[in-house]
Parts: C-alpha cells; sequence; structure tokens
C-alpha cells in the first residue's frame, strides 16, 4: 500500500518524531509507514486521517 | 532526490559504517571469549559439549546486549540520539523506563542461560540442594521475565507487537517443523536423539537469528 505520509508530514515542517509523538506511536513507526515496510491498523489509519484532516483514501492509495 | 531521502541514504550508510566499527571492536573480544572458553578444554576443568558452548555463548551475548541497552538508557540525551537521530531532543522518561525494561528482559535471558551450564560445571554432579536452590532461582526469574515481558507487550505500539508476533509465529512453525523431523529422524535411528536442553540453545538462537531478521525487514532498526 502506498502512502503520501511523508508528503504531508513535510508539508507541515514536521519530523517523524513529532508525527511519531502525535500519533502516540514509535519513531520508528512512523519510518516503517513511510518506507511502505508496513500498513497502519484500521484505527491508527483513521487517526492519521483525523490528524491531516484529509480522507483515507487519500492518504493512503490500493496498489492492486 | 529530496533532503529526505539524502538524509536517509547518509544515515543509513552511517548505520553500516558504525556496525562495521562496533563489528571490528567487538571481534576481539569474541575471540578472547572463545579461548577462554577453549581453555577450559586444555585444562580439563570442563568439557563442554555443543549445547553448553552454545548456550553460554549465548547467555553472554545476550547479557551484553542488554547490559548495552540499560548503558545507553542511563543518558536521556544518548538514548535519544539512538531513537531519533535526526532530532536533538532527550528521551522521555517513559521511553527510558521501556528500553530499560528491554534490558532487564534480555540481561535476565542471559542469566538463565547461562546458569544450568555454569552450575553443571561447578558441580560435578550437582548436589540435590544446590540444583533445587539454583531450579527456585531460574522459576523466579523466569517468572519476572514474564511479567516483564508481558509489560513490555502491554506497552509497545502496533509496529512492535506486529514484529512480535511474526517472531512468535515464524518460530513456531519453523522450530516445531524442525522437531518433528529431527524426533523422527532419532526414532528411526537416522539421528542422534536430542535432549531437552540441547534443542534449548537451537531454539533461542534461531529465535534470536528471526527477531532479528523481522526487525529489519519491518524497519524497526532504522
Amino acid at each position: 500500500m502506498k502512502n503520501r505520509l511523508k508528503v504531508l508530514r513535510a508539508e507541515r515542517d514536521w519530523s517523524q518524531a513529532d508525527l511519531a509523538e502525535a500519533l502516540q506511536v514509535s519513531r520508528q513507526t512512523i519510518n516503517a509507514l513511510e518506507t511502505g515496510k508496513y500498513d497502519p491498523s484500521l484505527p491508527l489509519a483513521f487517526k492519521i486521517a483525523r490528524l491531516f484532516g484529509q480522507p483515507i483514501e487519500t492518504i493512503f492509495q490500493d496498489e492492486a | 532526490m529530496t533532503l529526505v531521502s539524502q538524509f536517509s541514504k547518509a544515515y543509513q550508510s552511517n548505520r553500516l559504517v558504525r556496525g562495521l566499527v562496533y563489528g571490528i571492536a567487538g571481534a576481539p573480544f569474541g575471540y578472547l571469549f572463545g579461548r577462554w572458553l577453549g581453555s577450559f578444554k586444555d585444562f580439563g576443568e570442563w568439557n563442554p559439549t555443543w549445547p553448553d558452548m552454545m548456550a553460554a555463548l549465548l547467555g553472554v551475548f545476550m547479557f551484553g546486549l542488554g547490559l548495552g541497552v540499560l548503558a545507553v538508557c542511563a543518558s536521556r540525551k544518548a538514548l535519544g540520539r539512538q531513537l531519533d537521530p535526526e532530532g536533538r531532543r532527550p528521551a522521555t522518561k517513559a521511553q527510558v523506563f521501556f528500553y530499560a525494561q528491554n534490558g532487564v528482559v534480555l540481561l535476565l535471558a542471559g542469566v538463565m542461560m547461562v546458569a544450568p551450564v555454569a552450575i553443571s560445571t561447578a558441580f560435578d554432579p550437582v548436589p540435590t540442594l544446590v540444583g533445587s536452590a539454583a531450579m527456585i532461582g531460574l522459576i523466579a526469574l523466569f517468572l519476572l521475565q514474564t511479567a516483564m515481558n508481558i509489560s513490555v507487550w502491554m506497552r509497545s505500539d502496533e509496529l512492535l507487537r506486529q514484529a512480535m508476533i511474526e517472531v512468535g509465529a515464524l518460530c513456531f512453525v519453523i522450530l516445531q517443523g524442525a522437531m518433528f523431523l529431527w524426533a523422527a529422524g532419532g526414532k528411526l535411528g537416522l539421528l542422534p536423539v536430542m535432549t531437552l536442553w540441547d534443542a534449548v540453545p537451537v531454539m533461542m538462537g534461531m529465535y534470536l537469528l528471526i527477531a532479528f531478521a523481522v526487525t529489519w525487514r519491518r524497519g524497526l532498526a532504522a
């Protein structure tokens, strides 16, 4: 699954640690999400969508 | 190429260099420890079997790793740098406690791995009283470590939990398959029969290998 997390984070000038703190996860989790090594759970995806004020499908795109 | 990707590449190459430096620095210690283990054989004090040797090596490795983690946790700045090389903020108290707990879990695993080998080497045969006392100590350490592991699980985020689940599942599938095949080979007289103690360091070694692989694959080492 592709995502625009890195772009959205860069637009706000947030570091991975800033985003991790806002989402209450580790910085490694943010790094894993951005590099496509991990797909978030549904609750975390909703949390990310709420934080950026965008629908989930504009942040995460299914590659299939 | 963006600034982020440039940083990421530089950071990754830094990690490789650091890994190489640690490897080179650690090699003499490994060599000396190996020689020390080998010296027992020369002097006839200890004639270790391969499971004892492997358990001792793994135990010392985990103990050293645990000490290393605790040493980093002693400084909030040092832990902060490990957790977020990009930033300059020190680790929070909760992060220090979490990673220190991981360090203690590793340390206890090391002690539990080495203790049976050390005690059976020091006392040959092991007196029942000493064996019982050691067993009670091991059970206490095992319960303490289990409680700490559960606590680590409860306070982990979803990526770490996912990694733990994957490690557990892979260990179960690979080890139960390998053990069945070995046991079948032993029953058929084709392979030497293993004791439970023989299997323990193999399981721990495989667990560590799988844990490192999953950690790497999931980007937890980044």
